[in-house]
C-alpha cells in the first residue's frame, strides 16, 4: 500500500499541496484528477523522492523511498527517461544491469505486444511509443507500484488503446497503480478509485464501482458535482 | 464482443446483464466455456477486479460454474437458464409497460402495433 | 559498490567519443607541431646562415641551437593541452546539466536508480578524474615520441642539447604545472584539483536543489570554501604567524583540503539525496 499522509509541499510561497492524505492499494488503479494546474505531478514526484516536501509523510508497504524502493515502484514521467542516442535495446540493458529484479522476458513481451523493434533509437521514437516504452521500462522492473503521470495525454488514439490494454492484461496483474490525469474518458470504466485534487486539496475520495452502486453516479458527475458544485 | 457500457450502473452488474442476455438469445449455451476474468477484462477494456466481481456474482446467482483450475462454464442447469429468459423478457416487458401505460391505448391495438413492428424489424434483420 | 562501478563505466562511456576526439586533436597537432617547427626552425637557420654568410660553427655560435623547449613553447604544443583542460571544465557542469537539460530527461532515471544516490556524485567525479589521468598519461607516453621525431628532424650539429622527458617537463611552465616532476608536487596539485572539483560539484547540486537562490548558494559556497583554503596565505602574511616551518604549512594546507572536500561531499550526499528537483 502506498500512504500518503498530510503531504504539504510549497514552491516559493504557494502552497501546491496542502495536506494531501490518500492511500492506493495493490491491485488496484487509483486515478488522481485535477481539472486545473500542478499538484498530480508534484504528488507522484514527491512519492518517488524526486521533490522535496515540506510536510508529511509517504510510505510504501511502510517505508519511506529509499534505494529499494526504487526497485519497488516505477514512475512513467511524461517525458523521456532515457538517452535519446540510445536504441530501445540498450535502454533495456542499462536497466538490467542496475535492476536486480529486470525481468527481460516481460520487457520482450512487452516489445512485442507494443511491435516496436529493439533497434529503433529513443530519439526516433513518437510521443506515443516514447510512453509506451517508458511503460516498459516500468512494468519489466517487476514492480509492485507503477504510478503513471498523465500517460494518455497527447499521444495518438492507438497508443492509448494500447496502453489501455496493458491495463487489463496479465502484465498489471496485482500491481497497484496510480494514474494522473485531468480527463477521464476512456479510462472511466478501467478504475477502481479515484481521488480528486484541487488547490492542493482532497476534495474527495471514492471507489468507482460503489459510487455507481449506491449512488447511481458516474465518475464524471461526481467531478461535475465537486468542481462546478 | 462489443458492449457498451453506461457510467452511472455498476460496470459487473452490466456484465452480468450482458451475459444474461447473450444466455437469453443462445448465443451462450448450456456448458459452454467462458473468457478467463482477464480475458474478458481486456475485451470489454474493464478493470480485471471489476470483472472478477461480474464473475463472483454470476456464480452466486448459479448463472456460470468454476471448477478449481478450469475454465468457468455456462450453467447446465435448465431451470436457472429458463428463468434468466423469463427475467429478461419480463424486465423489458415492464419498462415497455411503464412508457405506455400512460397513453391509454386498447390491448388490441397495442398487439397489432407490437406485431408489426416486431416483424418489420426481423425482415430488415434479415436483409 | 558495483552500481558505482558500472556508474563510472557508463559515465566514461558517454564522453568517450569527444575525449578520444580531444586526443587524436592533441597527437595531430603535436606531432604536426614537431614536423612544422623543426622544419621552420632549420629553414630559418640556413636562410640567416645564408643571408649572412655564417658557417654552421659561427651560425651555432651567435645564435645557438634548438632544444624540444623550442617547440614545447608553441602553440602547436600547448594549444592542444590548454583545449583539454578547458573542455573538462566545461565537462565539470555538463557531467550534471546534460542529465536535466534538453528533450530528455535523463536525470529522472539516474535518480530513480536502486542505489545510494551518493553513487551517482562519486561515479562523476571519478569519470573526471580517470579523465584528467588519462589525458596525462597520454601526453606521457606521446611526449618522448614527439622528442624523437623533434631530434631526428633537426640536423645533430643543431640539436643544443638533447633533452629527457623530466627536464622538458621542467622546461615549460605549463607542463610543470599539469605534470610535476616530483609525485609529491603531483598528489598536490591534483588533490587540490579534485578539491575544488568537489566543490563545484556541491555548488552545482545547490544549483539544482534551490534554483535561483541555489546560484546564490552554489557561488557563495566557492568563494567561502576558496577564502578558507587560502586562509593561511592571509594569516601567514601576519608576522606573528610567519615563523611556522614549511612542514607545518603544507600540513595545514593539507588538513584544510581534506575538511573542505569531506565538507562538499558530506553536503553534496544532503543535497542529492534529500533536496534535487527533476
Amino acid at each position: 500500500m502506498i500512504e500518503v499522509n498530510q503531504l504539504t509541499k510549497k514552491f516559493g510561497r504557494k502552497k501546491v499541496l496542502d495536506g494531501v492524505s490518500f492511500t492506493a492499494n495493490k491491485g488496484e488503479i487509483t486515478c488522481l484528477i485535477g481539472i486545473n494546474g500542478v499538484g498530480k505531478t508534484t504528488t507522484l514526484k514527491a512519492i518517488m523522492g524526486l521533490t522535496p516536501i515540506n510536510k508529511g509523510s509517504i510510505l510504501i508497504d511502510g517505508e519511506t523511498i529509499n534505494k529499494n524502493t526504487y526497485e519497488k515502484v516505477a514512475f512513467i514521467p511524461d517525458a523521456i527517461t532515457m538517452l535519446p542516442q540510445m536504441t530501445i535495446k540498450q535502454a533495456m540493458q542499462f536497466m538490467q544491469d542496475f535492476y536486480k529484479k529486470w525481468n527481460q522476458e516481460r520487457a520482450t513481451e512487452l516489445l512485442t505486444f507494443f511491435k516496436l523493434d529493439e533497434k529503433t533509437r529513443i530519439s526516433e521514437l513518437s510521443k506515443g511509443n516514447t510512453a509506451k516504452i517508458n511503460l516498459l521500462m516500468g512494468l519489466a522492473i517487476d514492480v509492485d507500484y507503477i504510478l503513471m503521470d498523465e500517460p494518455f495525454s497527447g499521444i495518438d488514439i492507438f497508443s492509448r488503446e494500447q496502453i489501455t490494454e496493458v491495463f487489463t492484461s496479465h502484465l498489471i496483474e496485482d500491481r497497484g497503480v496510480i494514474i494522473t490525469t485531468h480527463e477521464i474518458n476512456d479510462i472511466e470504466h478501467l478504475i477502481d478509485k479515484v481521488i480528486l485534487l484541487d488547490n492542493g486539496i482532497v476534495l474527495k475520495e471514492f471507489n468507482t464501482e460503489q459510487m455507481r452502486q449506491e449512488e447511481g453516479k458516474s465518475v464524471v458527475d461526481v467531478m461535475r458535482e465537486v468542481y462546478i458544485g | 464482443m462489443n458492449v457498451t457500457f453506461n457510467n452511472r450502473d455498476p460496470v459487473y452488474i452490466q456484465v452480468v446483464r450482458y451475459f444474461k442476455e447473450q444466455i437469453a438469445n443462445g448465443n451462450l449455451m448450456a456448458g459452454q466455456e467462458i473468457p478467463s476474468r482477464r480475458e474478458l477484462a481486456a475485451m470489454l477494456k474493464i478493470n480485471p477486479n471489476t470483472a472478477q466481481k461480474a464473475y463472483k456474482e454470476m456464480e452466486e446467482q448459479g448463472l456460470i460454474t468454476t471448477e478449481r483450475n478450469y475454465p468457468s462454464k455456462i450453467t447446465t442447469n435448465e431451470n436457472i437458464l429458463h428463468g434468466v429468459r423469463e427475467e429478461l423478457i419480463v424486465a423489458a416487458v415492464d419498462s415497455f409497460m411503464q412508457s405506455i401505460r400512460p397513453l391509454n391505448i386498447s390491448i388490441d391495438e397495442l398487439l397489432h402495433i407490437v406485431q408489426e413492428k416486431y416483424s418489420q424489424e426481423s425482415s430488415k434483420e434479415v436483409l | 559498490m558495483k552500481s558505482y562501478i558500472k556508474l563510472v563505466n557508463f559515465e566514461i562511456n558517454r564522453f568517450i567519443k569527444i575525449y578520444l576526439t580531444l586526443l587524436i586533436i592533441t597527437l595531430l597537432s603535436q606531432f604536426i607541431g614537431v614536423i612544422v617547427i623543426a622544419k621552420s626552425k632549420m629553414d630559418q637557420a640556413h636562410e640567416v646562415m645564408g643571408e649572412q654568410n655564417l658557417s654552421e660553427q659561427a651560425y651555432l655560435h651567435d645564435y645557438g641551437g634548438f632544444t624540444f623547449a623550442h617547440f614545447a613553447s608553441t602553440l602547436w604544443f600547448v594549444g592542444p593541452i590548454a583545449l583539454c583542460i578547458i573542455a573538462l571544465l566545461f565537462y565539470c557542469l555538463m557531467i550534471w546539466y546534460r542529465d536535466w537539460f534538453g528533450k530528455n530527461t535523463f536525470a529522472y532515471r539516474l535518480l530513480m536508480l536502486p542505489t545510494a544516490r551518493i553513487s551517482l556524485y562519486f561515479s562523476k567525479a571519478s569519470a573526471i578524474l580517470l579523465f584528467i589521468i588519462g589525458l596525462l598519461a597520454f601526453q606521457l607516453i606521446i611526449l618522448p615520441l614527439e622528442n624523437t621525431l623533434f631530434e631526428s628532424l633537426i640536423q645533430d650539429n643543431f640539436l643544443q642539447t638533447s633533452m629527457d622527458v623530466s627536464s622538458i617537463l621542467q622546461s615549460n611552465v605549463m607542463l610543470g604545472i599539469i605534470l610535476p616532476p616530483y609525485f609529491s608536487d603531483f598528489l598536490i596539485s591534483y588533490g587540490i584539483g579534485m578539491m575544488f572539483v568537489f566543490v563545484l560539484f556541491t555548488s552545482i547540486l545547490f544549483e539544482r536543489s534551490f534554483r535561483l537562490k541555489g546560484i546564490v548558494f552554489g557561488i557563495l559556497y566557492i568563494i567561502a570554501a576558496v577564502l578558507l583554503y587560502l586562509s593561511p596565505l592571509f594569516i601567514l602574511s601576519n608576522e606573528t604567524y610567519s615563523v611556522l616551518y614549511s612542514e607545518e604549512i603544507f600540513a595545514i594546507f593539507l588538513v584544510l583540503g581534506i575538511l573542505i572536500t569531506a565538507a562538499s561531499i558530506v553536503i553534496g550526499n544532503w543535497l542529492i539525496s534529500k533536496r534535487v528537483l527533476v
